[in-house]
């Protein structure tokens, strides 16, 4: 055991070489060819050189023609009603517009909940809560899903007790197969998601600053907002991300939920790659929203920089 | 302190270096560690007590010099061949097994027959004062009975040397100096080589033989308890070891070994070639004084060789015994002394005046 | 302690949104109508019974309980490698390393599973289960890591040491000591590894080419509007064993921790 460092640098490389070399193989090489194919020319069933920008061009077009075409050649103004028309530019902006909504819902809704385990429940029931709260995630997700349908659903079960109880007396259609019942399925499914980092951030909130704030007197609610929330940043971001980024990709939900009408980028890919099977733009459209994740998740990671550096 | 300076060496360090990274953590350990001896490696956090002990366990390499045991170097020999054996700082107990089995757990490569070794756990046990505690769980001790078990397991394999990495400091006071005294008994009785490392200086005085005294990864100073404490060889261990005062000084002559200082506030005192450590420190010469040589003259008390005039500025009391900050006649020195409370000595207010007697003998010059 | 009587009704509200479905499942699977609507219409055992006599649901569990036996073996055992060499050794590269398997856990499955596929359709790897235990592998391996490093994190060095130091061998110090002790979150792992495969659509979807697995049966099944109660009585089912597996592995968790002398912090993630 007297080892040197590079014994225990070998010891370790050597221990963490599988899980690292299934994960190589399994992710970084699929991805690295999702990325490679995206450059490639796409023909059905099969990719080939000359690598072309053309994909990504592609991405760009609508009935009217493509928007990047548009934007070079001055005409903004064409732009607005060609954007109604462009299929995967509308499918990605209502992706993430989708994703955004569902994100704020679920992190508002779930802060009280971290707040009051945090502050409000004795130490000794906090592990007991936290469990409660995370039960339902480990249930399965599909039929969590297909659950809310038959809840929000047309004649579901919103629906039929609403006419039973006379409240109502056609279908309440809004609630049914639209972004409504998205939001409030993926605001469900990933509400642990939302409360863990939240709580774990409250809960290193040192206690004696809240007394210090109430005794140089504050008010409860002033000191929450001058305090408490300031302190629980790093975990409402943390929480904004880990939510935002499977919404985003989600393609469970559009399919049973949105009844396959409100497509998201998940099920564009699938189209593309499995249907059309067109490896390139299918990859093009794999990569892209990769990017957009990325550049989303970047920004927030930089937020919570900004919160944490400013803090010290 | 009946231990005989002339029994074999059991353990050397020769220009042991080592380093973490960048930070280099032992440098240039050098030093012998007697057979039968209970030695103690003292020193603040981070000087390198439990990175030296580490050596000897062999948890720990070294990247330059030699650590020999029983003169044998132990550069190829992994932590499990070394004939020794350690009281962890946690204690380590495995939790998942009782504590016959953790005593017996070094015996399981041991050629004896099962009845044997249960009989080797038994008097394990019974040398730490746990007889019939092997069936018990090992996670529902109390953290005395954690360490005993911890000893008993490191004694059964009869080690050369036995490794103590701040055995105690995870017991409460009453429990600390039981346990100081029972580890004493316990190394006569067994008579192998002891090494403890603690950060406690009384503890050191109390159980070693010999101590090291360790700052910044060197030793700097390897004494027996006594003269450690009557002649630091520095400013660092003198204040590291105990409480001292210490007393701006000028030198004015050196004559022969002797030199003659003027203190302040003291005056001129003639110290003998003993009282003058040959380690030069840093900053201005100024000469040690512990609480205990200084007294305070009661009325009719007569000095036994020098006394000097001072005004009492703080009081503290300890029940059996008060501290008195003191500042010396006309000067800002101000010396703590200690005096034991015995009737008819009353305990003195702050302001008062009183006459300090001291003994020139008694004084360490740093310089 | 409590001083929030709106924070509570809120919490309360809260729990009942997020149950609220999960307690519908069984009322429904036990009402006797083939629409899922109130008022109830009486109590019956029907649609459990159809769905048992489905022999399309066998073949599909059988399947599904080869992937996540596979998958929860696999992604354990490499979670003990990452686990092992992250907690114990220090090596350079050890954050990016470390960063990269947990990947998986932050990027969206649907990109996971699309390059994994586009990947096995350019090499010419025929799909089927093989390849789902491959995804879900990919995707399980995160979790084992992440419970599997709490599970060594809490072990205390010193033990290790303690087994060398009384005369054992690096082997038989992971053996004796070290399994034994992380063995409640070895278990703990396995289940919660073993319930996400389960209960894993995507990758069961994309790279399992139609062959029936559980998710994927479950799926087909709901877009029929008769085929929903019993699905719910299946759901019924299936929801009380995860609740059952996870309740065992919070349990394991838990003396885990009791038995390493730990400090319970709570919570799976």
């Amino acid at each position: 055991m007297a080892q040197s460092k590079s014994s225990e640098a070998r010891t370790g490389w050597l221990l963490i070489s599988p899980p690292a070399l299934v994960t190589l193989l399994l992710l970084a090489a699929p991805l690295a060819t999702v990325l490679v194919y995206s450059v490639l020319t796409g023909s059905r069933g099969a990719v080939s050189l000359p690598f072309s920008a053309e994909n990504y061009y592609n991405i760009f077009r609508s009935s009217d023609g493509n928007i990047l075409d548009l934007i070079f050649s001055g005409e903004w103004g064409a732009i607005p009603a060609a954007l109604t028309k462009a299929p995967y530019l509308l499918v990605a902006g209502r992706a993430l517009f989708v994703a955004l909504l569902v994100t704020l819902a679920t992190v508002v809704l779930a802060y009280p909940i971290a707040y009051f385990v945090s502050f409000h429940v004795q130490p000794s029931k906090k592990a007991l809560w936290l469990f409660l709260i995370t039960i339902p995630f480990w249930t399965s997700y599909i039929i969590r899903v297909a659950l809310w349908r038959t809840i929000l659903g047309y004649d579901g079960i919103v629906d039929s007790s609403l006419m039973g109880l006379g409240l109502m007396d056609g279908q309440l259609n809004i609630l049914s197969y639209g972004v409504t019942s998205i939001i409030i399925t993926l605001a469900h499914a990933y509400a642990p998601f939302a409360v863990l980092p939240v709580f774990v951030s409250l809960e290193k909130v040192d206690r004696s600053l809240l007394e210090a704030g109430q005794d140089l007197g504050e008010s409860k609610f002033r000191t929450f907002l001058r305090v408490t929330l300031p302190l629980s940043m790093p975990g409402v971001i943390a929480a904004v991300l880990i939510v935002f980024i499977p919404t985003v990709g989600d393609y469970v939900t559009p399919e049973l939920i949105g009844g396959g009408k409100v497509p998201m980028i998940s099920n564009f890919v699938e189209v593309e790659l499995l249907k059309r099977r067109n490896f390139a733009m299918g990859s093009a459209l794999a990569a892209s929203a990769m990017i957009v994740v990325a550049v989303i998740s970047l920004i927030f990671i930089l937020m919570n920089r900004r919160f944490l550096g400013g803090r010290k | 302190m009946t231990f005989s300076p002339d029994r074999p060496t059991m353990i050397e360090f020769r220009d042991v270096h080592k380093y973490y990274g960048d930070y280099h953590a032992l440098r240039g350990i050098n030093g012998t560690i007697r057979a039968g001896e209970f030695f103690s490696l003292l020193g603040p956090s981070g000087c390198g007590k439990t990175t030296l002990l580490r050596t000897i366990a062999g948890f720990e390499g070294i990247d330059n010099g030699a650590v020999l045991i029983d003169g044998k170097d132990m550069a190829k020999v992994p932590a499990n061949a070394r004939p020794t054996n350690m009281v962890f700082q946690s204690y380590a107990i495995f939790p998942h097994m009782s504590v016959a089995e953790n005593v017996g757990f070094g015996l399981r490569r041991d050629p004896r027959s099962r009845t044997e070794k249960a009989a080797a756990v038994e008097e394990a046990l019974e040398m730490v004062g746990l007889k019939g505690y092997g069936a018990r769980a090992a996670h529902a001790l109390s953290g005395g009975q954690r360490q005993r078990v911890a000893l008993a397991r490191a004694l059964i394999l009869k080690p050369k040397v036995l490794l103590l990495d701040e055995p105690l400091s995870a017991l409460d006071k009453k429990m600390r100096e039981h346990m100081q005294v029972e580890l004493i008994k316990l190394q006569r009785q067994v008579g192998i080589t002891f090494i403890l490392v603690t950060h406690d200086q009384e503890e050191a005085l109390v159980m070693s033989d010999r101590i090291a005294v360790m700052f910044e990864g060197q030793i700097a100073q390897l004494a027996d308890p006594e003269t450690l404490y009557r002649r630091p060889n520095g400013r660092k261990v003198a204040d590291f070891i105990g409480t001292m005062n210490f007393i701006p000084c000028q030198i004015l002559s050196e004559t022969g070994g002797r030199i003659e200082v003027e203190a302040k506030g003291l005056g001129r005192v003639m110290l003998d070639e003993d009282q003058v450590p040959p380690a030069r420190g840093e900053g201005e010469p100024v000469v040690g004084l512990r609480p205990e040589t200084l007294t305070m003259l009661y009325p009719g008390q007569e000095p036994q060789e020098r006394a000097v005039a001072g005004r009492i500025d703080e009081v503290i009391y300890f029940g059996d015994m008060t501290y008195y900050d003191v500042f010396i006649g006309g000067t800002d020195v101000e010396v703590r002394l200690s005096m034991r409370n015995v009737p008819g000595r009353p305990v003195l207010d702050v302001g008062t005046e009183v006459q300090l007697a001291w003994s020139p003998s008694a004084l360490v010059l740093f310089r | 302690m409590n001083r929030a009587p709106g924070l509570k009704t809120y919490a309360v509200i809260y729990l009942l949104f997020l149950y609220g479905p999960i307690l519908i499942l069984p009322l429904f699977a036990f009402n006797d109508a083939s629409i899922v609507a109130f008022p109830l219409a009486g109590f019956t055992t029907k649609w459990f019974a159809e769905m048992w006599a489905d022999p399309n649901l066998w073949k599909a569990l059988k399947n599904s309980l080869i992937i996540a036996l596979s998958t929860a073996t696999l992604s354990t055992v490499l979670g003990i490698f990452a686990a092992r060499s992250s907690v114990r050794y220090k090596w350079p590269g050890k954050p990016v390393v470390m960063g990269f398997i947990m990947l998986p856990l932050v990027l969206p499955e649907m990109i996971v599973a699309m390059s994994l596929l586009i990947v096995l359709l350019g090499i010419g790897i025929n799909l089927s289960i093989f390849t789902v235990i491959m995804g879900h592998v990919l995707m399980c391996t995160p979790f084992a890591v992440a419970i599997l490093t709490s599970a060594f994190q809490s072990l205390d060095r010193s033990l290790e040491e303690a087994a060398l130091d009384l005369g054992e061998s690096a082997a038989s110090t992971f053996r004796l000591i070290i399994l034994p002790l992380v063995m409640p979150g070895i278990l703990s792992s396995f289940l919660i590894t073993f319930t996400i495969s389960i209960d894993e659509f995507i990758v069961a979807n994309f790279l399992g080419s139609g062959q029936p697995i559980l998710s994927v049966y479950i799926f087909g099944q709901f877009r029929f509007p008769a085929k929903v109660p019993s699905m719910l009585a299946l759901g019924t089912i299936l929801v009380g064993v995860s609740v059952v597996l996870l309740a065992i592995a919070e349990y394991f968790r838990r003396r885990g921790i009791a038995r390493t002398g730990g400090k319970d912090t709570g919570g799976f993630l």
